[in-house]
């Protein structure tokens, strides 16, 4: 799967224009040391949208119709930090665009695992995008429900530091709603973002 | 019979899982099992039973979670809950009225250890600590440390055990199906430090089924030179209706268990595995005999992300990071500059250094502290094993204690004092121990003489419990310019001590041609006639390309690079010789402007020494690059990698310029302006950018780091007398820290004024919680900066 540079580009402050020149050059060197040295991992668990022990209303919307939702996590792993923390003592340019390329790096993991998922469903089911604690006001404490559910930690060596940040950095936990909806999947993740002022805001 | 005998006599099978178990007698998903010590106890000691009763020989306690982190949302003591456990097992061992053992378990904190999460390695120690003095006390046989998936955390589980029981110890990890552990060492690395720290057994459990953990068995077999252990699961795992299953049969598990038996002398079981399981698991393999570790005599050092083996071409250990006779160094050690350390060390590693030398003396400095903080801090960014590199005993164990891994050890020699005060400390920690060939009547002059210290230091180790293996006798080289004997004298040494006494041996080599000129020619030769002779660690300076030629050219001529690929792949591409100057018309400015750091550093130089003044540079040319860049960032006609990337050549001009300005111009640059990012926050980027754009300008940066408290930032800001503080924050919910810190300075520093940015912040959000400014980008704290000190 090949992580989309125009991405890259947009994490970077470059809005639609592409990366060019030594950044653009920079940015495929980060990507193959990245790709060289993780192992992404996923895990997930299929489950009654009853069964999630946390709610709140900007969720509850998103998941409107969701009778069942898959919980799912994902992670670049102890390596990607280890080189952005590398990178950060010996070129913070290099820091930057390596940040931005772990980043689509972890998104086009997610995007590639969730096509997955959708793909194994019953025929008439969808998902809907990822929505993950920190999202609108779904509070990053539900990071430590979510993560015991999977089993994150034994499984893909997650852990939360005491403010619920995820551990290693680049790491994602969501839920996903399954519905049969298939109109209401066709949203932007953005679009489901209230953070309307966001300098990354695509939509 | 004790444990220690039995595991030295027969095979031992232990139990399966504990928690479906558990589950199955009523325990709720979700509870934590631990607290059925206490409140079922009956529970817990039927499932000890059950496993009893299908044939195993060692029981393991409910304890796998029972930290202090773990329990504390319950307000049960540890100690009562691990001395519950044992008092369980304890019963079910009784009742079963034969011989049986009962293992304290250890599982993962469920914390992270610094550097990927926030749990300090001595927190960790501590939290084992507790279950270990209350599991011995209770009266358990060994400690089981099992299902780690962090080197890290392994080390501090067994280092506890260590220092607060005298039993045995066994410790087994989770790999994946390519035998990587989830934070990325492998199986050498975890042989490697097990062995060093000295444990009884060692193994793998949890994550795979029987049948994926043959092949990294065998790998296991040979590397480990231990009793081996195997708890695997019922199979992979399976999703089925929202839970998670194993489903191999128990005579199905027993079948692929088999094979598995004449590797490993302890068997049993991890999730999914039943008493059923257990008892056809004994009914298979208790006929097969236990195999018997085979002593290998490689001499392996690790770190968290792999091992190197001493074998064949020597291991290069990069010299470096060693400030005698190096101002810039010790400069930035008294300054705790440490990005520049990290920057030595990487380009060591680039250059082809498989082993970091560490050795932070500067005089005035505590090396008990700093020694350990730059370890830490190295092994943040780089996985090459270190070489730990002090005189001062306390600094040793202190970096030795927070090492991830097994290092090598610089050094012992002959006299009693080194003796007694390094072995202990290798029989405890473990690692490869340079040993040097001096005692108290100093360097013997004789090769003979040498080999006769070098006995003395291996008798003294091997009587210490240190192994043969682990040695690296250093036969030391004297400058053949003093003596025309001493190049010789090293190089039969160094023959003499690995065929008499069969021991590796370590070299630091240049030190043959001081008071000589053009020292790299007989450095050289005389590292390719150490290689000839055997040598099996060379301490070298890997950025000089004519001795990483030599080594790779003897790596080729020796048959150890397969087709040459290699010396192929390392010079193919490379001219004969680099060309330094950057060609055509390109001014300093320009090339700051465009980013390009070795043009700038080269230019900046090539103006000082045709005798501009540095300062005049900075100003001329420096500056004005910047502010030219800064505007176009802030027209948005380029962007913020390339501001960096011109930041950092500004950066590498003003590295070239140091080495021109008078002592007393370095050390005053500007203001000084303290940064942190916010406690609970630990995404440091947006502070790391800024701060290599206020160096730019010449501003002192105090960086207190990430998740860094209000109080530390205060207290910092008060020693410093700081005029300006910047806070970042990358998270909604790390910003009342950050208003909590902003009262604390303006309360108890006033007159301090303090900028903030981050991702989540609006010039509104940052006026409510008090800023005295808002930074919406890189160069905006600069700009606040230059106005409020006026530059």
């Amino acid at each position: 799967v090949r992580p989309d540079r125009g991405e890259i580009a947009r994490y970077l402050g470059y809005g639609e224009r592409p990366l060019e020149g030594a950044v653009a050059r920079q940015a495929e060197e980060c990507l193959a040391q990245l790709e060289r040295a993780c192992t992404p991992r996923q895990v997930y668990r299929r489950m009654g949208r009853s069964q999630l022990p946390f709610s709140s209303v900007e969720l509850d919307r998103h998941l409107a119709g969701c009778e069942e939702i898959f919980l799912f996590a994902a992670t670049l792993g102890a390596p990607a930090d280890t080189l952005l923390r590398r990178w950060a003592a010996q070129d913070m340019a290099r820091a930057v665009v390596g940040q931005a390329c772990a980043a689509t790096l972890l998104e086009c993991f997610c995007d590639t695992c969730c096509e997955a998922l959708a793909a194994r469903l019953q025929p008439g089911l969808f998902l809907r995008p990822r929505y993950s604690p920190g999202y609108g006001d779904l509070p990053l404490s539900c990071q430590r429900p979510l993560l015991e559910l999977l089993d994150g930690g034994r499984r893909l060596g997650l852990s939360l530091t005491q403010g619920d940040m995820l551990v290693p950095a680049k790491s994602v936990t969501a839920v996903i709603g399954i519905t049969q909806e298939e109109q209401s999947c066709q949203i932007h993740k953005c679009a489901a973002c209230p953070n309307v002022n966001c300098p990354f805001r695509k939509v | 019979m004790n444990f220690s005998t039995a595991l030295k006599t027969r095979r031992l099978f232990f139990d399966g899982g504990l928690g479906t178990m558990l589950q199955q007698a009523g325990l709720p998903a979700g509870t934590l099992p631990d607290l059925w010590n206490l409140e079922r106890p009956q529970a817990v000691e039927g499932v000890h039973a059950a496993y009893l009763a299908a044939g195993c020989d060692v029981v393991t306690t409910n304890t796998f979670g029972a930290n202090a982190h773990k329990l504390a949302p319950y307000g049960v003591p540890v100690e009562r809950v691990v001395g519950a456990a044992v008092a369980n097992a304890r019963r079910a061992v009784a009742a079963a009225g034969r011989e049986a053992f009962v293992a304290l378990d250890l599982g993962p904190t469920g914390k992270l250890l610094e550097p990927y999460g926030d749990l300090p390695f001595e927190e960790a120690v501590s939290l084992y600590a507790q279950i270990v003095q209350a599991g011995a006390e209770a009266g358990c046989d060994c400690v089981l440390v099992e299902t780690m998936s962090d080197v890290y955390e392994l080390k501090a589980a067994v280092l506890a055990a260590k220092e607060h029981c005298e039993l045995p110890i066994l410790a087994t990890v989770i790999l994946d199906e390519g035998g990587k552990l989830l934070t990325g060492g492998d199986i050498p690395a975890v042989v490697a430090l097990l062995e060093g720290l000295g444990v009884s057994a060692l193994g793998l459990n949890c994550g795979l089924g029987p049948d994926q953990m043959a092949p990294l068995v065998a790998q296991l077999a040979r590397h480990a030179s231990i009793p081996l252990m195997l708890n695997p699961n019922a199979g992979l795992p399976r999703e089925e209706a929202g839970r998670t299953i194993f489903d191999i049969s128990p005579a199905e598990f027993a079948r692929q268990m088999a094979p598995l038996a004449a590797y490993a002398s302890i068997l049993g079981g991890c999730c999914g595995t039943t008493p059923e399981h257990i008892k056809a698991l004994v009914h298979a393999c208790r006929p097969i005999p236990a195999p018997r570790p085979v002593w290998k005599d490689q001499l392996l050092i690790s770190s968290y992300g792999g091992a190197v083996a001493f074998q064949g071409a020597p291991v290069i250990i990069g010299e470096r990071i060693n400030p005698t006779g190096k101002k810039r160094l010790q400069q930035a050690l008294r300054e705790g500059d440490m990005n520049y350390l990290l920057r030595e060390g990487l380009a060591q590693q680039e250059a082809g250094a498989q082993v970091l030398d560490v050795n932070v003396g500067v005089p005035g400095l505590n090396e008990e502290v700093l020694l350990p903080q730059v370890v830490r801090q190295l092994q943040s960014v780089t996985a090459l094993p270190l070489q730990l590199d002090t005189s001062h005993p306390g600094a040793m164990e202190a970096a030795l204690r927070c090492y991830n891994g097994k290092p090598l050890i610089n050094s012992v020699n002959g006299k009693e004092e080194s003796l007694a005060a390094l072995l202990p400390l290798v029989k405890k920690y473990g690692g490869g121990l340079v040993c040097l060939t001096l005692d108290e009547s100093g360097i013997p002059d004789t090769a003979a003489g040498r080999l006769a210290v070098a006995r003395r230091i291996v008798e003294r180790a091997e009587a210490a419990g240190i192994p043969r293996r682990e040695l690296l006798v250093d036969v030391l080289t004297l400058p053949v310019s003093a003596g025309k004997e001493n190049g010789m004298v090293t190089l039969e040494a160094l023959e003499l001590v690995r065929e008499e006494l069969g021991v590796k041996t370590a070299l630091g080599v240049s030190n043959v041609s001081f008071g000589l000129p053009q020292r790299e020619r007989i450095n050289t030769a005389f590292f390719t006639l150490a290689m000839g002779a055997g040598l099996d660690g060379a301490i070298i300076n890997p950025n000089n390309q004519a001795m990483m030629g030599a080594w790779r050219s003897y790596r080729a001529l020796t048959g150890q690079d397969p087709q040459c690929g290699d010396y192929i792949a390392a010079y193919s591409q490379a001219p004969d010789s680099a060309p330094a100057a950057p060609a055509g018309e390109l001014t300093l400015e320009e090339a700051i402007v465009k980013g390009l750091s070795a043009e700038a550093a080269s230019l900046a130089s090539q103006s000082a020494q045709a005798g501009a003044p540095a300062l005049e540079v900075i100003n001329a040319q420096l500056v004005p690059a910047l502010d030219r860049v800064g505007q176009g960032f802030e027209a948005k006609t380029l962007f913020l990698p390339q501001l960096l990337m011109s930041a950092e050549a500004a950066k590498a001009a003003f590295e070239a310029l140091r080495a021109f300005m008078p002592p007393e111009a370095e050390g005053t640059s500007g203001p000084k302006i303290l940064l942190a990012t916010v406690k609970g926050d630990i995404h440091d980027i947006g502070k790391n950018i800024v701060k290599v754009l206020l160096e730019n300008y010449r501003f002192q940066v105090v960086d207190l780091g990430k998740d860094v408290e209000p109080q530390v930032i205060l207290d910092r800001a008060v020693a410093e007398d700081i005029q300006l503080v910047g806070l970042s924050a990358l998270m909604t919910t790390t910003v009342p820290y950050m208003a909590e810190t902003i009262g604390l300075l303006h309360d108890k520093k006033p007159g301090c004024k303090v900028v903030v940015g981050g991702a989540v912040l609006t010039q509104e959000y940052a006026r409510q919680i008090g800023a005295d400014c808002y930074a919406k980008d890189a160069m905006a704290t600069v700009h606040y900066a230059q106005q409020l000190f006026s530059r």
